[in-house]
Order: C-alpha cells, then structure tokens, then sequence
C-alpha cells in the first residue's frame, strides 16, 4: 500500500508531469498515425474497426481508473488517511471521463456495424450502470458536509461500486450479447493479427500514459484545491474562530 | 453516413475529452495557484 502511494506521489511532481505530458501528446499522435493509416483495414468490418485502437483502451483505462478508486478507497477506510481520498477523488474523475468515452465510441463502432447508436445490451447495460456509478460517487462529495464523512462516505461506494467492474468484463461470457467476446484479455492466445495486435498494445501503453499524466495533474489540482480550502461547489460560510475551551470544560473536537 | 466519418468522429472525440480535461485541470490549477498565493503568498504546488 505504502509503494502504490509512493508511487502515485512521485506522479504528482512537476517533473514527472512535463515528462508523461511530452510522452503522452507524442504517443497518442503516433498510435493515431498508426491506427488510421498504418495498421490494415479489418476484412468483414473495413475502416470502422479502426476505432477499435482508442474504444478498447478507453475501457482499459476506465477500468484502471475504478480499480485505482478501490485500493485508494480501502487505505482510506483502514488508515483514515486523507490523501487516500485525494487519490480516489481523482481517479473517479478520470475514470468516469474515459467510461463516458468508451460508451460515445462504442456507440460510433455500433451504428455501422449492428445499425443502431445504443442496445440494452449485457455489456452495454452494465458499461452504462458502471458511468451512473460514478458519477453518483462524484455527486456524494457535493453533498456531504464535512470532508471526513465526505472521505469515508466516497470511499465505502469506491469500494462497493468496484463489483460492476468485473460484472462488465465478464458480461459477454455470462450472458447472450450482441458485443463481441474478449479478444486480447482471454484464455488462450489473441485472436487477432499480429500488425493490429501490435497497434493495440502500443494504444493500451500510450493510454496508461494518458492516465498517469491526468493523475499526476489531477492530483497537484487536488494538493493545491486541499491548502487553499477552495469551495467545490456552494462557497461556504466562513468558519468561526475557534473557541478557546475554558479549563476543565469539554471539547468537541 | 461513410465509415470513415465515424472513425473521424471517434477519433476526434477521443481529442476533445483528453484535451477538454487537461484544459479543464488547467484552469483549476491557476485558479487554486491564485488562491493559495493569495491566502498565503505561495503559489507553487
């Protein structure tokens, strides 16, 4: 737990961010050049598959996102550690970006293919529950009035909303779905050619880059919001001095 | 619609929410820069 921390703090610093910046503009420019003009048209599908490069790692990436809010979410509960909830606040954010994304290019991917923009579909329904889930994660921090509970409210629906994650992966196997089974993340090997696999991996690496780069922005935002005490959503009152106790008397706190 | 339009489309939109968030996070960060330099004459984070 200490070394995930670490780790997700070292992405916080400047350097760090400058870095994966550069690295991520010129990733996702060279994987689109990939993807559009390098990479063969898939045989049944045509150039409508090449949607595939950014559709399958989007999902990755929401996935990855939504894990990230778990972990981040038991440290908190077992630590009560606040930059725990930082970490999970920040994940949900990008996790619920790239979840609405998945769904906008699996819409785009449907329409020429199955000729329908949206199907209430196995994995299509519990992709949509996935994106409600979140956004009601995020919904909850506007409501709750101390950051604490705020915290640990968060942090028991970044626990339970994890289940819909692998009910997502696992629905085109469990259940009759228009949506095609997994083709990299299966028993077995790939069932896919080796140029568009290639393609895919490279779009899965430049994706995690993506990911690291908005966390480790998300997360300066967040140190910075945290010591100025900036309002989310309603300003709030101004809080009264602290009242100074009078000998023997009982505090709150 | 041709099946490159929904490519370009895609593509396009993959762009605009990467992009859109990271200006996004922009405009937070100088806000709280701002702030912070304001309350506590730091700005740096």
């Amino acid at each position: 737990m200490r070394r995930f921390y670490r780790l997700l703090s070292a992405l916080g610093t400047v350097r760090a961010q400058r870095i994966l910046g550069w690295a991520t503009g010129i990733g996702l420019l060279v994987t689109a050049v990939t993807a559009l003009a390098v990479v063969p048209a898939d045989a049944d599908q045509g150039d409508v598959q090449r949607l595939m490069y950014v559709h399958v790692p989007a999902a990755w990436v929401a996935f990855l996102s939504f894990g990230v809010v778990f972990a981040a979410s038991v440290g908190y509960l077992r630590t009560g550690r606040i930059h725990w909830d930082r970490i999970a606040v920040s994940s949900a954010e990008i996790g619920v970006l790239f979840c609405a994304l998945t769904i906008v290019l699996g819409s785009l991917w449907g329409r020429p293919v199955w000729g329908t923009w949206w199907t209430w579909d196995p994995r299509l329904t519990t992709t949509a529950l996935l994106l409600l889930i979140y956004l009601g994660y995020l919904s909850l921090r506007k409501v709750a009035d101390s950051p604490a509970r705020r915290a640990r409210w968060s942090a028991v629906v970044g626990v339970i909303g994890f289940i819909d994650v692998p009910i997502v992966h696992m629905s085109v196997v469990w259940w009759r779905s228009l949506h095609q089974q997994a083709t990299v993340l299966r028993p077995g090997s790939p069932t896919i050619a080796g140029s568009m696999l290639a393609t895919l991996l490279l779009a899965f690496l430049v994706f995690n880059l993506a990911y690291g780069y908005l966390m480790a922005v998300r997360l300066r935002v967040g140190r910075l919001e945290e010591r100025g005490a900036i309002p989310v959503s309603a300003p709030r009152a101004r809080r009264p001095q602290a009242a100074v106790a009078p000998a023997g008397g009982v505090s709150n706190a | 619609m041709h099946d490159l339009a929904y490519v370009a489309a895609g593509y396009a939109a993959t762009g605009a929410a990467i992009g859109g968030y990271r200006w996004r996070l922009a405009v937070r960060l100088r806000r709280a820069r701002r702030y912070v330099a304001t309350t506590t004459g730091r700005g740096r984070g």
